[in-house]
């Protein structure tokens, strides 16, 4: 039978998300989060086996000139570039994991399942475990990062080895990451037992020896991050499926291996600056969608920032809970972060 | 339950007797790699020692004492370990409908172990009740966190992701301990990477109450088991109820890998491959699936810890380190022929 209404003007109108639309909420919890940011800032540059108070900090920070030489470089050499670290750490941790879990369209997916994370411990393990005189320390994140890399490409070959789809992506990670981490239990074993423990508070995200020149660096990573909310509109697609990306003039096969090098960047960078702090990757997306659902123009900034919050917390915490004894802030983080986890898993169950 | 009654749900494949013939290969290789388990090894031992010791015990010989006393034991733990993972893993792949299934990687062993090792620093008491108990509310824990984690949709890789992810919290949850009390660590990091050797046949006594009950209860889910491998529907067509046929397996597979972790600490990938391999010989019916997922879960224990004792000797790699450089690539390459 012939459908009867034809006159029916067709309207073009845009898929959701296709424009970096703001509604109002999304500039306050974006605001409300910067606002939050500072003050964590603020608090952890106050907090302390020495402590300073807040007007102090404010001094030192804005007007360094007016404030004892002491505290101007506790705040500005000790501190802040531990401070620095964890929020770009965690805000690219954060992004990785947004591009992860679009790719993917699985709500679990994390940005350790590119093997990054594994190939980085295992490359670390080794070299501080059974070469320890190998290179000079300084020189460590940089053969992290090549372990990450090299790695992440191993499972990306696989997992396309007979044609790619993101499951078979998060599969290969998953086996991928298994076998390694037998490896890092090979050498967590049967290591000389000193080095083992050190090993183990780098590899469980310890921010205690970073310094400027490593921020530099992550920060010349973090453009990786802009680079990723500038395709937005891409992921906002991809979620949808396949074939919505490619009606929209948005090629997957193109699009999902720039944006997981981009992932695989954004993860490098952080692991190899503070070491593994899965959890973060796979939680503060999942948090910051609360507040804005899944539109990625807003979501990228707010997934970001959260992510930061995250690290920030869980070092600020680390460091101050068992003072003098300075836990990592990846176990803060997995300890407090876990239960709310669930509790988030729990509402959204399809 | 007699046999008019109940529908015999599979494709006739191969007679009884080819079924029963296989079964005494298996059997037959399952003594022979036990006799390398007893001959091979840092020391290696004559045969007719072996021999000896076994059938005419001599207890002032040093090398007969070896074997009876060291390598005896291991070997009585790894059988019985291997068969109670094959088997959990058989039926987990079986009620979840997911050929990747494992306890391991999805993160049950894990949480069995992350609760034997606060229980152990925080509870003070006898062990023998309160390892197993702990490894089983871990398990416990663990299983249900995943199958919520799941959802109600039956997606394999969301089922493996959130195994990941519940397997990577309780690890970093045990590292947590273990950081904040550092002679734990020393104590226990051989446990923790699922090692036989850190065991005794003392232990066995621990598990047996739950363990047989578990392997008795797991056969009687047999015939269960092949209806719901036609489907919820045909299952309780057949007069199955289905609910009630995940949860007894939910708790079998729960004390069986809970008691496999209480003994060796956590191994895993034995409950993924071996039920691949089962069913290699027989297809899809669980009758004899069971029996044979034990037995080659036994001989596929039985030669991981004999690699792991010969490839370094006079060291020894951890069993469950052995496993899971076997057991990872056997994974990937089931992802990557098998999924999609």
């Amino acid at each position: 039978m012939r459908q009867l209404t034809f006159n029916r003007p067709i309207i073009w109108q845009p898929l959701p998300g296709m424009i970096l639309s703001t509604r109002l909420m999304d500039i306050l919890w974006l605001l409300v989060f910067a606002a939050l940011l500072v003050a964590c800032v603020v608090w952890a540059v106050s907090t302390g086996s020495y402590g300073l108070d807040i007007n102090k900090v404010v001094q030192a920070l804005l007007t360094p000139e007016a404030v004892p030489e002491r505290q101007v470089n506790l705040v500005w050499e000790l501190r802040l570039p531990r401070i620095m670290a964890a929020v770009l750490c965690g805000a690219a941790l954060s992004v990785a994991g947004v591009i992860m879990q679009a790719i993917t369209r699985n709500p679990l997916a994390s940005p350790g399942l590119t093997g990054v994370e594994s190939g980085a411990s295992v490359t670390l393990l080794v070299l501080l475990i059974l070469l320890p005189n190998a290179l000079p320390h300084y020189l460590l994140p940089l053969a992290a990062l090549i372990g990450g890399g090299a790695v992440a490409a191993f499972v990306y070959i696989l997992a396309s080895l007979r044609g790619f789809s993101p499951l078979r992506l998060i599969l290969v990670g998953v086996g991928i990451t298994a076998l390694l981490s037998s490896v890092s239990d090979l050498l967590i074993t049967y290591g000389d037992i000193e080095r083992v423990e050190s090993a183990l508070i780098w590899l469980s995200g310890s921010l205690h020896q970073v310094t400027w020149p490593d921020i530099q660096v992550m920060a010349w990573w973090s453009i990786a991050g802009l680079l990723v909310w500038s395709t937005f509109r891409t992921l906002n697609l991809l979620r949808l499926g396949d074939s919505v990306a490619l009606s929209r003039g948005v090629n997957p096969k193109v699009m999902i291996p720039v944006l997981l090098l981009l992932a695989v960047a954004l993860t490098s960078a952080a692991v190899a600056t503070v070491g593994t702090l899965s959890f973060v990757g796979l939680m503060a997306p999942h948090i910051a969608r609360r507040f804005c659902g899944d539109r990625h123009g807003v979501l990228i900034p707010m997934a970001a920032m959260v992510g930061g919050l995250m690290v920030l917390l869980g070092d600020t915490i680390g460091r101050i809970l068992f003072a003098p004894l300075q836990l990592p802030s990846g176990l803060v983080i997995v300890m407090i972060g876990a239960p709310y986890f669930v509790f988030l898993m729990r509402k959204m169950r399809h | 339950m007699n046999d008019s009654t109940s529908v015999s749900a599979l494709p006739k494949s191969g007679g009884v007797s080819l079924k029963l013939m296989g079964m005494l290969a298996v059997g037959l290789l399952l003594l022979v790699v036990c006799w390398l388990h007893l001959a091979l090894g840092a020391k290696s031992i004559d045969w007719a020692l072996v021999w000896q010791a076994l059938f005419n015990y001599d207890a002032s010989d040093s090398e007969q004492i070896l074997v009876r006393e060291m390598r005896m034991s291991r070997l009585l733990v790894s059988l019985v370990v291997g068969a109670a993972l094959a088997l959990a893993g058989v039926l987990i792949q079986a009620v979840s409908r997911n050929p990747l299934a494992d306890p391991g990687i999805l993160g049950i062993n894990s949480g069995a172990a992350f609760f034997v090792v606060a229980g152990l620093l925080f509870v003070s008491g006898s062990r023998s009740v309160s390892v197993p108990l702990l490894a089983f509310s871990g398990a416990l824990f663990a299983a249900l966190l995943v199958v919520m984690l799941t959802g109600r949709q039956q997606s394999s890789g969301r089922m493996i992701l959130a195994g990941a992810a519940v397997a990577a919290l309780f690890s970093a949850m045990t590292a947590v301990l273990l950081l904040v009390d550092q002679q734990g660590l020393e104590k226990l990091r051989n446990w923790l990477t699922g090692s036989i050797s850190a065991s005794d046949i003392r232990k066995l006594d621990w598990v047996w109450p739950y363990l047989v009950p578990a392997m008795v209860g797991s056969l009687l889910l047999a015939k269960s088991l092949n209806a719901h491998h036609l489907g919820d529907m045909a299952a309780s067509g057949l007069g199955v109820k289905v609910g009630r046929l995940k949860l007894l397996s939910l708790f079998v597979i729960v004390v069986l890998s809970g008691s496999a972790v209480a003994l060796v600490g956590p191994i895993g990938f034995v409950g993924l491959v071996v039920p691949h391999m089962a069913r290699f010989v027989i297809r899809n019916d669980f009758r004899w699936l069971i029996p044979y997922a034990l037995l080659l879960g036994a001989i596929v224990m039985v030669s991981a810890d004999l690699m792991g004792r010969l490839l370094v000797r006079p060291y020894e790699i951890n069993t469950g380190i052995v496993t899971a450089l076997i057991g990872a690539p056997f994974f990937i390459a089931l992802v990557i022929w098998r999924v999609r």
